[in-house]
C-alpha cells in the first residue's frame, strides 16, 4: 500500500516539475528570441560595410570579429530565414 | 610634456614652420621631439639627415622622427591577423590565409595606424618637454583627429548592445534554472571577451581624445595670404570647432608687404570672433641688404608666454 502511494507521490512530483520545466522553456523562448535578434544586430553593425549600412572604423570590427563566431552563426541563420521572420515571431508569442 | 600639431593646407609651410618652431624651442633649452606624420616626408630633407620611426638625436636637446604610416599599418595588421589566423587556422588548409593580407587596403587603416603611432610617441616621449607633430594635409589630419571621438561614439553604442545581450543571457539562464541551456553562453562581463575588448578599446580612445583635446596640446593652423588657402583654413577651423579641438596659434606664412591688403582681409575673415588665438605673420623682408624669406627667431615667444 505504502509503495502504491509512494509511486503516486513520485509521479505527482514528476508531473508538477514537468509543468514547471515546460513553463520555464516557454518563458525563456521570448527572451531567447530577443537575444538572437540582439546578437544578430550586434554583428550586423560590425559588418555593416557588407550590407551598406554605416559601420564603425574597420579596426573595431577587425578586433572583435575573431571572438564572435556564435553571433556570426546567428546572423547567417537569420539571413537564411529572413522571409520567415514574421512566422517565427508569431510562433514565439503564440499567435496561430 | 606638451604637444603641438601644425596643420593646414598642403604647401603652406607646415614642415618649415614646425621645424623652425621646434629648433627654436630646443635652442631655448627645452628638450624637443619633432615628428613628421606626413606620408610625403620633408623633415629629413630640412635637417639634411636620414630619419626613421625611432627618434634620432639631432642635437642634445632636439630629436627627430619620421613615422612611416604604411609600415605602421602593416605592423598593426600583422599583430591583428595573428589572432585571425589562430581562430580561423583551418583556412590555411584551403590556402586562403593569404587573403588576410588584403586587409591592409581597408579604408581607415592608415588613420588608425597614425593614431596608434601618436599614442606610442606620447607614451614613449614622456621625458621630452615638447613634442611637435608635422601633420599631413588637411583632409587626412582631420580624419585622424576625428577618429577617436567617432570611434568612442560607436564603442559606447556597441557596449550598450553587448550589455543587453549579456543581461538577456543571464535572464535565460535563470529562467531555465541553469540546467537546460542548449549551449554554454557567457553572461558575466568578466567572462565575455567581446565586452572586455570593447572596454579596452574605449579606454584607449578616451585617453587619445583627451590628449588631443587637452590643456597640454596646442593645434596651430598655418595659412598663406591667398584665397585658396583662406577657404581651406576656414573649413579646417570649422571642422576643428566641431571636434572641440581648440586652436591656439595661427601663422600667416609667406607674407609679403605687397600682399598686405589681402593679408589683412584674410586674417579678419579667419580670426574675427575667435578668442585666445595668437597670430603671427612670417614672410619676405623688405631690407635691401637682407632680402628674401626670413623666419623670425621669436617664433615661440608668444606661445611660451601664453601657454
Amino acid at each position: 500500500m505504502i509503495e502504491f502511494f509512494r509511486k503516486i507521490y513520485r509521479s505527482m512530483i514528476f508531473f508538477i516539475s514537468s509543468i514547471d520545466q515546460a513553463h520555464r522553456i516557454k518563458a525563456a523562448e521570448v527572451t531567447e528570441y530577443e537575444l538572437r535578434e540582439l546578437e544578430n544586430l550586434f554583428v550586423l553593425l560590425l559588418m555593416g560595410s557588407f550590407t551598406g549600412i554605416p559601420s564603425p572604423s574597420s579596426i573595431v570590427s577587425a578586433e572583435l570579429i575573431p571572438h564572435l563566431s556564435r553571433e556570426i552563426e546567428v546572423l547567417n541563420k537569420r539571413a537564411e530565414d529572413a522571409f520567415d521572420a514574421f512566422n517565427e515571431l508569431a510562433g514565439t508569442i503564440g499567435i496561430d | 610634456m606638451k604637444s603641438l600639431f601644425f596643420t593646414g593646407k598642403g604647401g603652406v609651410g607646415k614642415s618649415t614652420l614646425s621645424s623652425a618652431f621646434g629648433y627654436q624651442l630646443s635652442e631655448s633649452g627645452y628638450k624637443v621631439l619633432i615628428v613628421s606624420l606626413d606620408p610625403a616626408h620633408n623633415l629629413g630633407d630640412i635637417f639634411a639627415s636620414r630619419l626613421k620611426n625611432k627618434a634620432m638625436k639631432f642635437t642634445d636637446s632636439l630629436s627627430l622622427a619620421e613615422v612611416d604610416l604604411a609600415k605602421a599599418s602593416k605592423k598593426y595588421l600583422k599583430e591583428n591577423t595573428k589572432v585571425f589566423e589562430e581562430v580561423y587556422g583551418y583556412l590555411k588548409v584551403l590556402n586562403m590565409d593569404k587573403y588576410f593580407n588584403i586587409l591592409k587596403y581597408t579604408p581607415g587603416m592608415e588613420e588608425n595606424a597614425a593614431l596608434i603611432e601618436i599614442e606610442r610617441i606620447f607614451s614613449e616621449g614622456t621625458d621630452y618637454d615638447y613634442i611637435i607633430f608635422d601633420t599631413p594635409p588637411t583632409g587626412i589630419t582631420l580624419r585622424i583627429m576625428a577618429l577617436p571621438s567617432i570611434t568612442i561614439n560607436w564603442l559606447e553604442q556597441l557596449i550598450g548592445i553587448r550589455k543587453q545581450i549579456l543581461d538577456k543571457r543571464y535572464t535565460i539562464k535563470h529562467i531555465r534554472d541553469g540546467q537546460m541551456s542548449p549551449e554554454k553562453l557567457e553572461y558575466k562581463e568578466s567572462d565575455d571577451t567581446v565586452i572586455k575588448k570593447l572596454y579596452k578599446m574605449h579606454d584607449k580612445y578616451i585617453n587619445l581624445d583627451a590628449l588631443i583635446k587637452g590643456e597640454n596640446n596646442t593645434v596651430s593652423v598655418v595659412f598663406n595670404p591667398d584665397y585658396l588657402s583662406l577657404k581651406e583654413s576656414e573649413r579646417l577651423l570649422m571642422s576643428l570647432d566641431e571636434l572641440n579641438i581648440p586652436v591656439r596659434l595661427t601663422y600667416n606664412n609667406k607674407y609679403d608687404s605687397c600682399l598686405s591688403e589681402d593679408a589683412d582681409k584674410i586674417e579678419k575673415q579667419l580670426l574675427t570672433g575667435r578668442k585666445g588665438i595668437i597670430n603671427q605673420r612670417i614672410g619676405f623682408s623688405d631690407h635691401k641688404n637682407n632680402p628674401g624669406y626670413i623666419i623670425p627667431d621669436n617664433l615661440t615667444a608668444n606661445y611660451l608666454k601664453e601657454y
